[in-house]
């Protein structure tokens, strides 16, 4: 089978990969980058368990051949850290409590990033369609809406 | 390896990696995707925003084999205003039809359609092209695109063509794309007239569903107030996404108050051809057709 030369910005490091052509971005970030953080769930789009951010966007990485975006910038939950800090919404998801098995929270973590970026201060109805493609079969969302509103509410006294 | 089988039980475990592949293309312009088109002789698999197709190969519901990635032309993603028409490339995405005011502005209808598909995550992949060619009756811009006269721009090798949005399905999955065309841009004219429209789709819940049935209704208004054009197009509820021709006929040069509601919507009921599925039945579709053209026409009046 033919490989294909890919580079890619993944959390601030550059990358050179050679790839599937029918690869999912998903199957390079956990065998290749072992970054495992991006969980298969349905592999079908329905669940967001496996999204990350590719060039400010929250995209399911289950529906991107890593081909497709030979160039991007992509950010895993992995990269929300930096030099040791969680990022505030980890923070905040910690401190409401807002994981139980922990299965869908790098996604809902990445769906909620990618919106912050865009809406520092979105009100409730905007936060819950940000999440609106993550599935959490524990928490009831509401821990997860809260955790999400305190970063909102913290970063406006600021 | 090959594939042997298809079907969902026969999935991998670990997918990815049992995946068969022999070539994939990346054109950066149309001149090279025409050179592509016309100089590759074997199935060509066109990829959009691929929220559908991963999902097909990842289950194995057919073979793919080669890939033609519409990913990086550029010249597939504008958004031009002109005073008569506005062109939308078929590589646009829900997510920027969903965002941008001025889609809001001339066509609300589509704007919505388009902030309800699937999650975010398959708004910012997923694109208006990729939704007119996989053609399923329930794809959730099609009503949309019907009841605000979009043409289709095409094109091939030999050159190109424009169709009315309303010929181009032909069947569940099924429209009239010949081997080697490729759908450029959809056109939707621009009328002075003042537009009252409505959107409303159906689902078991709100995100990431495939609607039930989904209803798009657009009345233009003439100086007078009176009904100049109607159109009401139905989704999910038919093998094609259906106008309801009798239905726009029966408001023509009404005034909005007047309309007959209940006519209306016996004879939208009455129209489609709803099938049973895992989404409703027939029965439950044609209820709700009834109860959906009710409320979209009390919307249209109180606009």
């Amino acid at each position: 089978m033919q490989k294909v030369k890919v580079s890619l910005t993944v959390n601030r490091k550059k990358y050179n990969l050679e790839v599937d052509p029918d690869e999912r971005l998903l199957d390079s970030l956990r065998d290749r980058l072992h970054l495992t953080g991006v969980k298969e769930g349905c592999s079908i789009g329905e669940c967001g368990a496996c999204t990350v951010i590719i060039d400010g966007k929250a995209v399911n990485s289950c529906m991107v051949y890593t081909f497709q975006i030979d160039g991007s910038h992509v950010l895993t939950v992995e990269g929300l850290e930096i030099d040791g800090r969680l990022d505030p919404l980890q923070l905040s998801f910690i401190e409401h409590q807002a994981v139980q098995c922990g299965f869908c929270t790098p996604g809902m973590l990445m769906s909620a990033k990618a919106l912050l970026n865009k809406n520092p201060n979105p009100d409730k109805e905007a936060i819950k369609t940000a999440i609106e493609g993550n599935l959490c079969r524990c928490t009831g969302y509401q821990q997860i809406i809260e955790a999400i509103e305190a970063v909102v509410k913290k970063d406006g006294s600021e | 390896m090959k594939k042997q089988s298809k079907g969902v039980k026969d999935r991998p475990r670990i997918s990815g990696k049992d995946f068969n592949q022999y070539k994939y293309f990346r054109p950066k312009s149309k001149k090279e995707l025409i050179r592509i088109i016309n100089g590759f002789q074997e199935d060509l698999t066109i990829i959009a925003g691929g929220t559908d197709l991963l999902v097909a190969n990842y289950q194995k519901l057919y073979e793919i084999k080669n890939w033609l990635d519409l990913n990086l032309l550029d010249e597939l993603k504008n958004i031009k205003m002109f005073d008569d028409k506005v062109e939308i490339g078929s590589m646009v995405t829900h997510q920027r039809l969903s965002k941008l005011d001025q889609i809001k502005e001339l066509f609300p209808v589509l704007h919505q359609a388009a902030a309800d598909v699937g999650s975010p995550q398959i708004r910012s992949r997923g694109t208006i092209g990729g939704n007119i060619v996989t053609s399923s009756p329930a794809g959730d811009l099609l009503p949309p695109l019907l009841i605000y006269d979009a043409k289709l721009k095409i094109i091939s090798g030999e050159g190109s063509r424009v169709v009315d949005a309303n010929e181009f399905f032909t069947g569940p999955k099924k429209n009239i794309l010949k081997k080697g065309e490729i759908l450029e841009k959809i056109i939707i004219p621009l009328k002075e007239d003042i537009y009252k429209g409505a959107w409303i789709k159906v689902g078991k819940r709100k995100a990431l569903i495939i609607s039930s049935i989904s209803l798009a209704l657009n009345l233009s208004m003439d100086r007078s107030n009176l009904i100049k054009k109607a159109r009401i197009c139905i989704g999910s509820a038919a093998p094609v996404p259906l106008r309801i021709k009798t239905a726009e006929q029966a408001i023509l040069k009404e005034e909005l108050t007047k309309i007959n509601i209940e006519e209306v919507a016996q004879i939208v009921s009455e129209k489609i051809s709803p099938i049973d599925d895992i989404r409703g039945t027939a029965k439950y579709r044609r209820q709700v057709a009834l109860n959906i053209t009710r409320k979209a026409l009390s919307e249209v009046m109180n606009q």
